[in-house]
């Protein structure tokens, strides 16, 4: 198998990848276990999605961990906690737009590792520059002539884009190619059985990202009819042909944000990136203890709880309590048809 | 005279939030910029459009947002566009202010958010650009906010993640770059702008407690004085009473 980054701007690969892809409406749900055994394999280039850590696959990143994947080749816009598995063997390096957790700081295993020069950056992006990069793959276009990252070290940085003469005006524009990773596992609120994908809030650079990437997981708090997703298509971001597994995985962006569902867990995140994080054996002890030491992510949700006192239960209605009201949003209607309620007996169910 | 007391990052908070105008589009960046926008909001620009990287634009949040994908930044926003969107409105012409933070700022107004040091064997590596180049490219002009240090004003940046002037005159043109560049530059000892021949920092405003002479210390290299450069108005009873029940109530930023 070649390296990631070999394939990543490969568009005749991808294109037959994708024709042989499965357009029939087949159920694609199993279990976040399985989906990840089956569709990320070592060595294997995956993008963030969502938006560092507002509905990012969180749940899918420790399953992936657990796992012990190796070697994989990251691509953060933005993004970045998932930088941890560079520490146990999990990332060999990064095409980086961003990689940090805003005001809250920069996160330690991405920097150790670039400092010791472990943690390879095989390119240099702006989010834009990026974010075009995958709208190409999804307009069907090789690259796109764009404005951004002009005059700077971005440009000495990145491989990959080039400096060119725009044939009509003469003034000079940045080329950026279509982008095509080999993974990507976007966490929605929503999604039928066959993988059409329903979010509140912004859908960032999701929907490119599932055209562009080759597999696709689909995880989402809950699934729904299909009717339910045909009633009202516009909050569809990803279509089903590009799914190739669908997962329900409640609180699947915990410890992230969820828009109009639950708050990110502020506690535990500024933990983890400002103290158990900030040295590689606090990195270890905290990894050995919530990703290696837990079987699946309700454990860990539950082992959250147990270490702020708290039953998981009380736990995940405290980050429900704090998200804005989704109807105040005006992003849907979530809570009125008793999903909460759903919800709950889900967590009750599962914990131990 | 006044016994008015504040911090730092409070008088930076408002200094910024004054050079925002009504009925202007801004976009916004991650920390300080989130602040600052939102005082400008509750106080004199009611009429203000943020614009967000995840693809918010305009919302009305109850509280200040801690984060550029943050809820607050789209709650009750009359639209939800995705990222690449918003840059392509930018270039297109429908955002003025770019506002932004970063490690480093240099004399042409370049900002340096990707690594201290050698960029292959570096000292600290941070986090990359984000959308901070994308801002500073196409927005029509940038105000940059930051803390004033002399290793983050340095002469050059130890890598141009952001643009600024880059190497002086007419170099944005030649690079290809849309945006004006640089406005104003905001710290926590006095306010910059550049000069329009030679493209380099000039100071315009000095705060409360600090002379120009102190600024230039904490400087990395040789500021220029705009001859009308005057004391920064102190931040009013009435905007620090905005910044410390409405906008950050809970210390966020403003400690």
């Amino acid at each position: 198998m070649s390296h990631a980054n070999d394939r990543l701007f490969d568009h005749k690969l991808a294109r037959e990848w994708k024709l042989k892809k499965t357009r029939a409406k087949v159920d694609k749900r199993m279990s976040l276990q399985e989906a990840v055994a089956k569709y990320v394999e070592d060595g294997d280039s995956i993008i963030e999605t969502g938006f560092s850590y507002v509905r990012g696959p969180m749940a899918a990143y420790w399953e992936i961990g657990r796992q012990r994947k190796k070697n994989l080749v990251g691509i953060f816009t933005p993004g970045g906690l998932n930088t941890v598995w560079h520490e146990f063997g999990g990332m060999e390096g990064a095409h980086v737009a961003y990689v940090g957790v805003e005001m809250r700081g920069l996160i330690s295993p991405f920097r150790r590792g670039v400092e010791r020069g472990t943690f390879k950056v095989f390119s240099e992006w702006s989010h834009g520059g990026l974010a075009l990069a995958l709208r190409a793959a999804e307009q069907g276009l090789n690259y796109v002539a764009c404005k951004s990252m002009l005059g700077t070290d971005i440009m000495k940085t990145n491989p990959y884009i080039k400096l060119a003469e725009d044939p009509w005006t003469g003034e000079p524009v940045c080329l950026v190619p279509a982008m095509y990773p080999d993974v990507a596992i976007i966490h929605v609120h929503f999604a039928d059985k066959y993988g059409n994908g329903r979010i509140l809030g912004p859908s960032v650079n999701d929907t490119a990202i599932a055209v562009a990437a080759r597999k696709v997981i689909l995880t989402c708090e809950r699934i729904v009819d299909t009717e339910d997703i045909r009633s009202n298509p516009y909050q569809t971001i990803v279509p089903h042909y590009c799914v190739d597994a669908v997962c329900e995985v409640p609180y699947g962006a915990w410890p992230g944000d969820m828009p109009g569902m639950y708050y990110f867990d502020r506690r535990l995140q500024e933990r983890v990136v400002r103290v158990e994080w900030k040295t590689e054996e606090g990195t270890r002890d905290w990894y050995e203890k919530y990703i290696l030491g837990t079987k699946d992510h309700f454990e860990m949700l539950q082992l959250a709880a147990e270490e702020e006192g708290m039953n998981v239960l009380e736990y995940v209605k405290q980050l429900e309590y704090l998200a804005c009201d989704a109807a105040c949003y005006g992003l849907g209607t979530w809570g009125i048809g008793g999903e909460r309620e759903w919800r709950y007996e889900e967590v009750a169910k599962r914990a131990i | 005279m006044s016994d008015i007391q504040y911090t730092p990052r409070e008088l930076l908070a408002c200094v910024a939030a004054r050079m925002l105008k009504d009925g202007e589009s801004v976009f916004v960046g991650t920390g300080l910029p989130l602040v600052g926008a939102m005082l400008a909001k509750k106080m004199h620009a009611p009429n203000m459009m943020a614009v967000y990287e995840c693809g918010a634009i305009d919302p009305e949040p109850r509280q200040l947002p801690w984060s550029v994908s943050c809820p607050w930044t789209y709650y009750k926003a009359p639209v939800i566009l995705s990222m690449s969107s918003v840059f392509g409105h930018t270039r297109a012409g429908y955002v003025d202010v770019g506002f932004l933070g970063g490690a480093q700022i240099d004399m042409y107004g370049n900002i340096n958010a990707t690594c201290i040091g050698d960029y292959h064997n570096p000292k600290v590596r941070l986090t990359g650009s984000g959308g901070a180049n994308d801002i500073a490219s196409l927005c029509d002009r940038v105000i940059f906010m930051g803390l004033h240090l002399p290793e983050r004003l340095p002469e050059r940046v130890d890598y141009i993640t952001t643009p600024g002037f880059l190497d002086g005159p007419g170099a944005r043109e030649r690079a290809g770059l849309p945006g004006r560049g640089p406005w104003r530059v905001i710290t926590h000892l006095g306010v910059m702008g550049f000069d329009e021949e030679t493209c380099r920092m000039k100071l315009l405003s000095y705060h409360p407690g600090v002379t120009p002479e102190l600024i230039q210390q904490f400087t990395g290299f040789e500021l220029l004085i705009d001859e009308n450069v005057h004391e920064t108005p102190k931040p009013t009873e009435e905007e620090l009473r905005i910044l410390r029940e409405e906008v950050d109530p809970n210390q966020l930023f403003c400690f």
